[in-house]
């Protein structure tokens, strides 16, 4: 088994989020094991911009539901989705 | 060379070369530099590795992405004078499956690696279930370690007949399906003919690429957005934010959400933060749509037309596909369904049908239980409404995984839908 990177999009709650602080907090609630790898930001639309973390997690970690549910706890973030999955 | 883009799943059980042949590919075609692949050949062969060199490159290509600031996941690219591969390489662990059900890579066509010197095994099983359910168009079956069995004719056709066997039993058309018999680790028949297979004749795998339909993007089908999340902007008013799975979307359209069942015309629509007049599948678009309120939609609705509203569910009919439970599922089980941006928890009213793995032919009607490896027929009744559609009609809003105490239990399609009334 390797490992998975999985691009997670965040919305923020709102468009006046701060993203730079918003991005430091998705790294604090990563569960031990996984990382961020680099993060692209998405303009949306009307304001919005999503941010698009790359994690890490090892392919037999049982998927990326602890690094979802972390980042649904933190704070100015309105919703998550994984993106896309792929092995590294 | 061409623009004409594909996304290539790579699927197959572990251990029969996916890695080497995703490996060769990139290398046959020119995707990897020289140098680096004479660089980790060196390393390869001072270990003492020498000739695992295909394998051996991915692995280390994989650890310096890892090491790098940035990661795209769309990194394995290689052209052929048709198309541009992307290949979407399918984790092994069953927990990613919702992500690639939901998810916004989805592969338009498949290549299956099947050892011949070990022929279908589980995993073949399950990715040829899942590439059926996450309506993969064409699948390669690429016959691989070919070398190990002596490029015997004999021992080939034994492994495609199995595997016909397999596409028969999940429904999936074979006059679809290309059989090549390669040596991804050698180099036979991916971009040369080779000498060790005289007798066959068919394509060799980079002809079979080139060779795939032109991916269509599903315009033809009626608008389905499923709403992602709703906002409230000043100066706008409340903006659904999601991606288009299918149809068009243009201003002035009228549109419905289901199953909130409101609607209005939509006014402005947005993307990359810039106005658009109209927006296709796979656009994340920000929306305003006259006299929707906030409170009005939600995560989990779907946005069509007016005239061709998306379907709420009474019931539906599924085929369905246990990958793991730890015991029985029966009548009466209630868990979570994942479909589009819905969650909605389910109960498997009655199970139908369970299907003989080994024929594909009804095995039992009205089974008292089904556990992990079954397919069956099953009747749902989400305990929420619920958006869905049969996947024969809208393949995108037609696939779901099935979660229960933080696993994916099950993966299955729609059949056909019990409209709420």
């Amino acid at each position: 088994m390797g490992k998975v990177a999985a691009k997670i999009k965040v919305m923020p709650q709102s468009p006046e989020i701060d993203l730079d602080d918003l991005q430091d907090r998705l790294e604090d609630s990563l569960p031990e094991g996984a990382k961020i790898n680099g993060v692209e930001r998405d303009d949306v639309a009307f304001g919005l911009v999503a941010l698009l973390p790359t994690v890490i997690v090892p392919d037999d970690a049982g998927g990326t539901e602890a690094v979802e549910e972390g980042f649904a706890e933190v704070e100015g973030v309105e919703s998550i989705s994984v993106e896309s999955v792929g092995r590294i | 060379m061409s623009d004409q883009h594909q996304n290539l799943a790579i699927i197959g059980h572990v251990d029969h070369g996916k890695s080497t042949l995703v490996g060769r590919l990139l290398f046959e075609t020119g995707s990897v530099p020289e140098h680096v692949i004479e660089q980790h050949r060196e390393e390869a062969e001072e270990k003492g590795k020498g000739g695992f060199e295909f394998a051996y490159v991915m692995d280390n290509l994989a650890e310096e992405r890892e090491r790098g600031v940035t990661i795209d996941i769309a990194h394995q690219e290689f052209s052929t004078d048709e198309y541009e591969f992307t290949i979407v390489d399918c984790p092994g662990h069953r927990d990613f499956v919702k992500n690639m059900i939901t998810g916004a890579s989805q592969a338009d066509n498949a290549v299956l690696v099947v050892a011949a010197d070990d022929g279908v095994a589980p995993q073949t099983q399950e990715h040829v279930f899942l590439a059926r359910t996450l309506g993969i168009g064409e699948l390669i079956v690429g016959v691989n370690k070919m070398d190990l069995v002596d490029y015997g004719e004999t021992k080939y056709k034994e492994v495609k007949s199995e595997v016909t066997d397999l596409l028969n039993q999940v429904q999936f058309n074979t006059d679809d399906a290309e059989f090549i018999p390669i040596s991804a680790f050698e180099g036979d028949n991916i971009a040369e003919r080779s000498d060790n297979t005289e007798w066959y004749d068919g394509e060799i795998l980079i002809e079979a690429l080139n060779n795939l339909p032109e991916p269509e993007p599903p315009t033809d089908a009626p608008l389905r957005l499923p709403i992602q999340d709703v906002y409230t902007i000043s100066g706008i008013g409340t903006v659904p934010v999601g991606r288009i799975e299918t149809g068009i979307m243009n201003i002035g359209d009228n549109v419905s959400f289901q199953p909130s069942d409101v609607g209005g015309e939509v006014k402005t629509i947005e993307m990359h933060h810039e106005e658009v007049p109209k927006a296709e599948p796979g656009d994340n678009v920000g929306f305003n749509v006259r006299g929707i309120g906030k409170d009005d939609i939600r995560r989990g609705d779907v946005c069509g037309p007016a005239e061709s509203p998306p379907s709420v569910a009474e019931t539906f009919q599924a085929q369905i596909v246990v990958m793991q439970h730890p015991s029985v599922i029966t009548a009466g089980y209630t868990p979570v369904f994942h479909a589009h941006t819905a969650q909605v928890a389910c109960t498997i009213e009655s199970l139908d049908k369970k299907m003989d793995p080994s024929s594909g032919e009804v095995a039992e009607e009205n089974p008292d239980f089904i556990q992990t490896g079954d397919a069956a027929v099953v009747t749902v009744r989400p305990q929420k409404p619920l958006s869905i559609e049969p996947s024969s009609e809208i393949p995108e809003l037609g696939s779901f995984a099935v979660r229960d105490m933080g696993q994916t239990i099950a993966a299955g399609k729609v059949l056909s839908v019990e409209n709420r009334e």
